[in-house]
This record gives structure tokens, sequence and C-alpha cells, in this order.
């Protein structure tokens, strides 16, 4: 297949960036997308030009390092799929594909479609672990825990960390990735200590980063790729509420 | 952490956003509730009207409230929307992709109720409240400021109907913002707020329909 790609080009944070267009011709339907970026690189070099700078590392799906917005959409079209497990046959034979990187004022462009994600780093860093002693494997296996709160907390911890939700979002709100990391805590007992304070320090840092707040639009949930649900902002507003009271 | 901070975070704002926005939502029920009285009678409105001038101290405090609250309303709002303008670059494509237009177009909606909530207050609660009528009933129906005139009855469906739309996502992202989404309280929550964005919008949009449109009582 042939394809019409336009790539976001950005040298470093202060560069303005432009969409540059580049034609792939005979691409194998089946490899990967960023296979694709892969070939389009190793042209790029031959010709000693700048190849694009794009993050990944597992490509598994399961990392939560690539992630780039393609025709507007964050890891594409494919519903609950990484960029890196989305394959050349989702597109047809001389699609025009739009390349960026995720937008928002807290993920700073380092290049091209590669965004500095850091902030969630400090998100999690105030409050996203466990301080208090929760034994060894073994106190792990008998603590008792419902099922259901089990396996909400599973879904919830299901989040990579990736940032769609935040460039799926008009308001790019970090509320989703902080929600889900919120309440893989809250729902299981060894998460309950330190409840009140984990909360309250990490919204309080999801503002300073400069993240939107959240005005239930649901883009967020739609364009996971690990479909973390809405209910987990719910689940953050109460814990807030309540850590409040 | 102190009440300045609460209200200062991105939840506390929203929190205050919900609240307020319910008050002003329940408040619609009571209002509807008097309107109702223009199906009735001439008589049965104007008395309920002098009704309510008997508790005059009382609807006075109800009113700081509520203009309180539609204040507190927009102000958190107008706040919430400029610092997500801040967070988001101005260039990029976003995500569309199912999500309700009614929850993107909130803040326009809200404003354009805003402006018909203006011109409610300059003309029928003024009229009401510093002209002393000798019938409420003809400046509702009156063609001055009332459904009589359909310049009026046009401008009231069309706010009322935005209202709804505001509604349509204002009350069940409330309910989202005070954590209801996912407890046992949701399906009752989002029954409920049907009655709020879809029958009370309705119910105000009938009397502009039924005395603006199909059986003008008052000749002009």
């Amino acid at each position: 297949m042939n394809i019409n790609l336009k790539i976001w080009r950005q040298k470093d944070k202060k560069d303005k960036g432009r969409f540059k267009a580049y034609k792939l011709q005979n691409i194998d339907p089946n490899i990967s997308f960023l296979e694709m970026l892969d070939i389009l690189n190793n042209r790029l070099i031959k010709e000693k030009l700048e190849p694009v700078a794009f993050d990944h590392d597992c490509r598994e799906g399961i990392c939560g390092s690539c992630g780039f917005m393609i025709n507007g959409q964050p890891h594409g079209p494919q519903k609950a799929t990484t960029v890196c497990q989305l394959h050349m046959r989702s597109f047809n034979d001389e699609d025009e594909i739009l390349l960026e990187p995720f937008r928002a004022n807290s993920f700073k462009v380092v290049k091209d479609l590669s965004v500095d994600r850091t902030a969630f780093d400090r998100i999690i860093s105030s409050g996203g672990f466990v301080s208090v002693d929760t034994g060894k494997a073994e106190e792990a296996n008998s603590t008792v825990i419902e099922k259901s709160n089990a396996d909400e907390a599973f879904l919830s911890a299901a989040c990579i960390g990736c940032g769609a939700c935040v460039a799926a979002c008009k308001n790019s709100s970090a509320m989703l990735f902080t929600a889900a990391k919120v309440s893989q805590f809250t729902l299981l007992p060894q998460g309950e200590p330190e409840q009140k304070e984990r909360v309250q320090s990490m919204v309080a840092t999801m503002d300073e980063e400069g993240f939107g707040a959240c005005t239930n639009t649901g883009a967020c949930s739609a364009e996971c790729p690990k479909e973390i649900s809405q209910e987990n902002i719910a689940r953050l507003n109460r814990e807030f509420i309540k850590s409040q009271l | 952490m102190s009440i300045f901070r609460i209200l200062t975070s991105s939840i506390g704002k929203k929190v205050l956003m919900a609240i307020t926005g319910l008050l002003l939502s329940f408040f619609m029920v009571f209002h509807l509730f008097g309107n109702l009285f223009l199906f009735v009678s001439e008589q049965a409105f104007n008395s309920y009207v002098e009704k309510l001038n008997y508790f005059k101290p009382l609807v006075r405090v109800a009113e700081f409230f509520l203009l309180l609250f539609v204040f507190s309303h927009a102000y958190t709002g107008i706040s919430l929307w400029w610092s997500n303008r801040k967070a988001k670059q101005k260039s990029g494509s976003y995500s569309k992709t199912n999500t309700s237009q009614a929850a993107r177009t909130a803040s326009i909606t809200g404003s354009f109720v805003f402006i018909f909530l203006i011109t409610h207050w300059a003309t029928f609660w003024y009229k009401f409240n510093f002209e002393h009528p000798e019938s409420y009933y003809q400046v509702v129906l009156g063609n001055e400021v009332g459904f009589g005139n359909p310049f009026f009855s046009v401008f009231y469906i069309v706010a009322i109907a935005l209202l709804g739309y505001h509604l349509k996502h204002g009350f069940l992202s409330a309910g989202q913002t005070l954590g209801i989404k996912g407890t046992k309280y949701e399906k009752i929550y989002v029954g409920v707020s049907s009655l709020f964005w879809l029958w009370i919008p309705l119910g105000f949009i009938s009397i502009p329909l039924w005395f603006g449109f199909i059986k003008q009582v008052v000749s002009p």
C-alpha cells in the first residue's frame, strides 16, 4: 500500500514546528504503525536527513511510552489500542495520515512527536505509592479483599500513563490518569492508611502542573488505550470530598 | 486543607459548580409550579403572586441566595474555562469522538442562559416587584414584555431549550463531580436527571407556546 504522511516536525522546545509531507510506497499492510515509521526513518537516515523522533519502548502495548495523535485521535483510529499495536491494515491505500504530538501545555514537545510527560511522574511521586509496611507476599495473599474491589483495582491499575487522556481532552485535563492512580490504592486495604494525604497531594500536584479541570465530556475514556472508565474520576471526586470532611 | 485551598483546587471549584447548579435546578421546580397557575385562570395566577408578596422578606432572602448561586456558578464556570484555556495548546487537533455536543458547548449555552436571566430580571421580575401592576397575568401574557409579543416568546423558547441542553450535560456532570457515578444511586440519579433537562424545560416552554402562538388571551 502507498501512504501519504504529514508529520509534525519540531527541532526542540523553542522551535515553532511545522507539518512536513512524506510519501511511502509499497508498505506491507501487516506491519505495525511504528515499523512503518522505522522504514521512513531508515530512508531519512540514508538520505542524510533528520529522522522523525517518537517515543517507544516495549512495542507490546504495556509500557506507555508510545503515543501521538493520528488524524486527530490519540493512538489512532483503533479502539483500546496503543499506537505500537496498531497495524497499517487499519488504513487504506493512498490514505493521508496526519501525525502530531500530544498537545497540552503541561506536555512540552521535546522533538517532533516526542513530548515531555514528566508531569505525570511528579503526580505519582507526590502520593501514588504505599509507604506503610504491607508485609511479605504471604501477607498479601492472606489479606481478604472483596472480589469486585480487587477487579476494579486491577482495571484502574491497567493505566499505562501514556497521556492519551490529556491529549484527547479539550481541557488538557489529567483527571483520568490521576483518578486511576488514586483508585488502584483506594480500592485495596493497603492503600487505606495514606488515602487522605494521597488524594489531596496528587490533586494539588495535578493542578500545579497546569493541567486543566475535567468538564466530564468523557473524551479521555473514549480514547484511552486501556479503556480506563469514567467511574475512576467519580471515585477521585468522592475521595477528594471525603478527605476534606 | 483550608476552605480557600479547597475552593481554588480544580475539584473544589467543580464541586461548588455542581452544588450551585443543582440548587438552581431545584428552584426551577418551584418556579414552574407558580407558572402553571397561568393555565388555571387569571385570578388564580394573580392570587398566587399576591401570596408570594405576603412572604416578601422570605422571598427576598431566597432571591439573595439564588443570585449568590447564579454568580458562584458563573464565576466558577468562567474560572475553570480560563484555567482550561491556559492548559490547552492553541494549535493541534483534538478528539471529538464519543463526546456529546452538550458537554462541549456547556460554557456557550451557559453564557446564553445568563443573558436570558438578565433580560428575565429586567422585564418580568422588575415589573412584578417595582411597577405593582393591576394584573400580573396581563404582564406575563401581554405584548409589552410578555408572550403576546412573538419576539419575546421565541427568545424565551430558545433560551429555555438551551437551558435544557445545558442541564442535559450539567445535571449528569454534577452527579459525576459529586461522585455518584458507579454507586448504587447512579440509576436513580440518571432517571431523575431527565425531569430537569427535559420535562421541566418543556413545562416552561409550554406557556409561551400556548399563550403566544396557540391561544392568545391578551388583546394588543
